[in-house]
């Protein structure tokens, strides 16, 4: 139920001691200390699902910490409901969050866990029954009210760790990879939920993961950060299908993006095209007119294909020779490697498409045509790997 | 292979067994002397068991109790570690918890500080603590704690410490988000987590300031204020010759309580020693 503004929000960490988990990271360094966060803004409207996502070490966690109020702010504003929170405490921000060790209360039972936040608020017996019992029941853990957590499995803890955080209906409900230290099949079970959840109460969410599919799944939005940076916000159709550049390409989408070294060139008329190996490919027009748009100078690039864009294709003109090394067999589709101009890359065939092939008649060794479309096509500068449509 | 580690425990058992018996006989003797007339003390039938012309029944606790003070003696031991060992608890609980979650040049300082004091032996700052004590009007049994808080301190801000950075803040964090001041997330959250560790102290700081005589002595003035230990010791020196037998009942007396804590908390001393090793 409300809006959460971050302007040129910045985290600096000071350079004294050793830097936590010790990771190598490119973060950039100034006298001040270690930058951390930089120059983060973003406005997240009333109920929406904003997902931060990132390799490690990009700083999500820091800036959902200083959201939350755990982590000073170092410069920049923050603003829930238009006011300004730099320097309210974490009580007064009127905000839950769900740690990803869960954090639960180990002397409190679980319905104490789940009572505390109401008994601070001094809130009337029967409100905090009702409220309880009521989110108990959503997140399917009413049996367990009178457990420990010790007594509890890793999922059932984390619907208790949410429990704790809906029950005070907080304006943002802030989580940080709470499904991370799950099993693969139970962190799907509970992503649905959370999904089923979100139906059902109205809040803001801020969540933090390091999955892009947990991302792509659960947020309205996402904000891809590297290093202490945001690479582009979007939403998960905006960012799989125009990444900003070649970090977002590659992290968003699995299997990941092929990547080639080509050649961009332009004829007489001003047509684009591009050039890999002997082929050239033309990309659709709008693309080309985009390119029009950034007055794109012809230049040596990175091209970038999704795998699934990828069509096995028949001799002739127009198609490019690989050498496939593995075959992955995963049931609706066949995953092949395929080794092409030096690189490793993935192509997906759809099995339905073989038409009729034998999947095993792509053995390692064999050879492979294949082609893709001007429409599917990513460009992305040598230099700055900046997506050249943008 | 079997043999000879079958063969190796059962000499440790019979090691284990000589030294314990080792620990046990001067109790044993003084339990034994307790019980026996004055002349039979302190002559050499010392070491034998009462018979029916040396025992004494319970006359020399009778003695102990009525005539000697040791009632009162025994409330302000009891007063001195009961107020000492809560002032410990709460003081240096607080204390670890925040020199381990701000951590800063000066709160490692802090921590170094404390560690240092255990190091320190007290003969070398006893006098100069005497006389402090006296400007200070800290020699009364009333306040004696505070001197004991100073003492105690390094031990239990270590422990404390130890067990505080097993912890992680996530929970304390938590706690803030939820709602709670600091002072709210210390007694409803840290507090409880500390319970093993603060078991563990206070049966260590308790066995320690209720058997201690040397500071008592120095600190109280002895025609006022006499504990157990100080107590004993009087019944050497007040009347020339040395009151055995209610000496070795009145010592009987004092290690009773002790051995009654230790064996109540001995559970909970491993526990808070187990509980920093795994992840809480
Ligand atoms: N207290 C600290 N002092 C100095 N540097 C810190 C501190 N805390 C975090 N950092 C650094 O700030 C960077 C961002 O940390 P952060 O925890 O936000 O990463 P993250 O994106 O959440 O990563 P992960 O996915 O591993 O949780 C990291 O490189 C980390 O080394
Ligand atoms: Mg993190």
């Amino acid at each position: 139920m409300a809006e959460v503004s971050l302007r040129h929000i910045e985290k600096v960490y000071p350079n004294t001691e050793k830097k936590k988990k010790g990771s190598k990271s490119n973060l950039k360094v100034t006298e001040e200390g270690v930058l951390a966060v930089q120059d983060f803004n973003l406005d997240i409207k009333d109920r929406e699902f904003v997902v931060l996502v990132g390799p490690s070490g990009c700083g999500k966690s820091t800036t959902l910490r200083m959201v939350a109020g755990l982590e000073e702010i170092t410069r920049g504003e923050l603003y829930i409901d238009g006011v300004l929170v730099n320097d309210a405490a974490p009580k007064d921000r009127d905000i839950a969050m769900v740690f990803q060790s869960y954090a639960l209360y180990p002397h409190m039972t679980v319905r104490g866990n789940m009572e505390y936040p109401l008994k601070l608020k001094k809130m009337d017996k029967e409100e905090i029954n009702r409220r309880v019992e009521q989110a108990a029941e959503i997140l399917g853990i009413t049996e367990y009210l009178d457990r420990k957590p010790k007594a509890l499995s890793g999922g059932q803890r984390q619907r208790v760790a949410i429990g704790r955080a809906i029950v005070r209906e907080p304006k943002v409900l802030l989580m940080d990879e709470p499904l991370s230290n799950l099993d693969a099949k139970l962190r799907n079970q509970m992503r649905a939920e959370i999904i089923k959840l979100r139906q059902r109460i109205d809040t803001t969410f801020i969540y933090v993961t390091h999955d892009q599919t947990e991302a792509m799944t659960l947020g309205d939005r996402i904000v891809i950060m590297k290093d202490g940076v945001i690479q582009q916000v979007g939403t998960p159709q905006e960012v799989f299908d125009h990444p900003a550049n070649l970090f977002v390409a590659g992290f968003i989408g699995v299997p990941q993006m092929n990547f080639y070294d080509a050649e961009l060139v332009r004829d007489n008329a001003g047509d684009y095209a591009v050039k890999i190996e002997n082929v050239y490919i033309r990309p659709s027009d709008e693309k080309q007119e985009n390119l029009r748009r950034n007055k794109v100078e012809p230049q040596s690039i990175t091209l970038g294909v999704r795998p699934e864009h990828i069509v096995l294709a028949d001799e002739g003109e127009n198609v490019l020779h690989g050498t496939v090394e593995v075959m992955e067999m995963m049931g609706s589709a066949v995953h092949l490697h395929v080794n092409f101009s030096g690189r490793d890359n993935i192509i997906i065939a759809q099995t339905m498409s073989l038409g009729g092939k034998n999947p095993s008649h792509f053995g390692a060794g064999s050879t492979l045509t294949f082609s893709f479309s001007g429409d599917v096509i990513h460009m992305f500068g040598k230099k700055d790997g900046k997506n050249l449509e943008a | 292979m079997k043999k000879k580690t079958r063969r190796i425990n059962g000499m440790w058992s019979v090691i284990m067994l000589i030294v314990s018996v080792l620990y046990m006989y001067p109790i044993f003797m003084v339990l034994m002397n307790s019980l026996k007339i004055e002349s039979a003390i302190s002559t050499s039938t010392a070491f034998e068991l009462p018979t029916a012309e040396t025992f004494a029944g319970l006359a020399n606790y009778e003695n102990a109790i009525n005539a000697q003070g040791f009632l009162s003696s025994f409330f302000y031991t009891a007063f001195i570690t009961i107020t000492s060992v809560l002032a410990i608890l709460f003081f240096c609980s607080m204390f670890a918890w925040y020199i381990t979650r701000v951590e800063t040049k000066v709160t490692k300082a802090l921590y170094l500080l404390c560690a240092f004091s255990m190091v320190v032996p007290f003969q070398m700052v006893m006098f100069t603590l005497s006389s402090m004590a006296d400007t200070l009007n800290l020699n009364t049994p009333w306040v004696l704690w505070v001197i004991y808080l100073g003492f105690g301190a390094g031990l239990a801000v270590f422990m404390f410490c130890g067990f505080m950075r097993s912890v992680p803040i996530d929970i304390e964090e938590a706690s803030m988000i939820d709602g709670s001041s600091p002072l709210q997330t210390y007694f409803h959250i840290v507090v409880p987590l500390l319970r093993p560790t603060m078991v563990s102290v206070a049966i260590l700081e308790a066995m320690w300031i209720w058997n201690d005589y040397l500071l008592p002595t120095l600190i109280l003035d002895i025609n006022k204020y006499r504990t157990i230990s100080m107590l004993i010791q009087f019944f050497r020196g007040s009347y020339g010759r040395v009151e055995m037998g209610p000496m070795m009942a009145c010592i009987m007396l004092a290690i009773l309580p002790i051995i009654i804590i230790y064996l109540v908390g001995q559970k909970h001393i491993i526990k808070g020693v187990v509980a920093g090793a795994v992840k809480g």
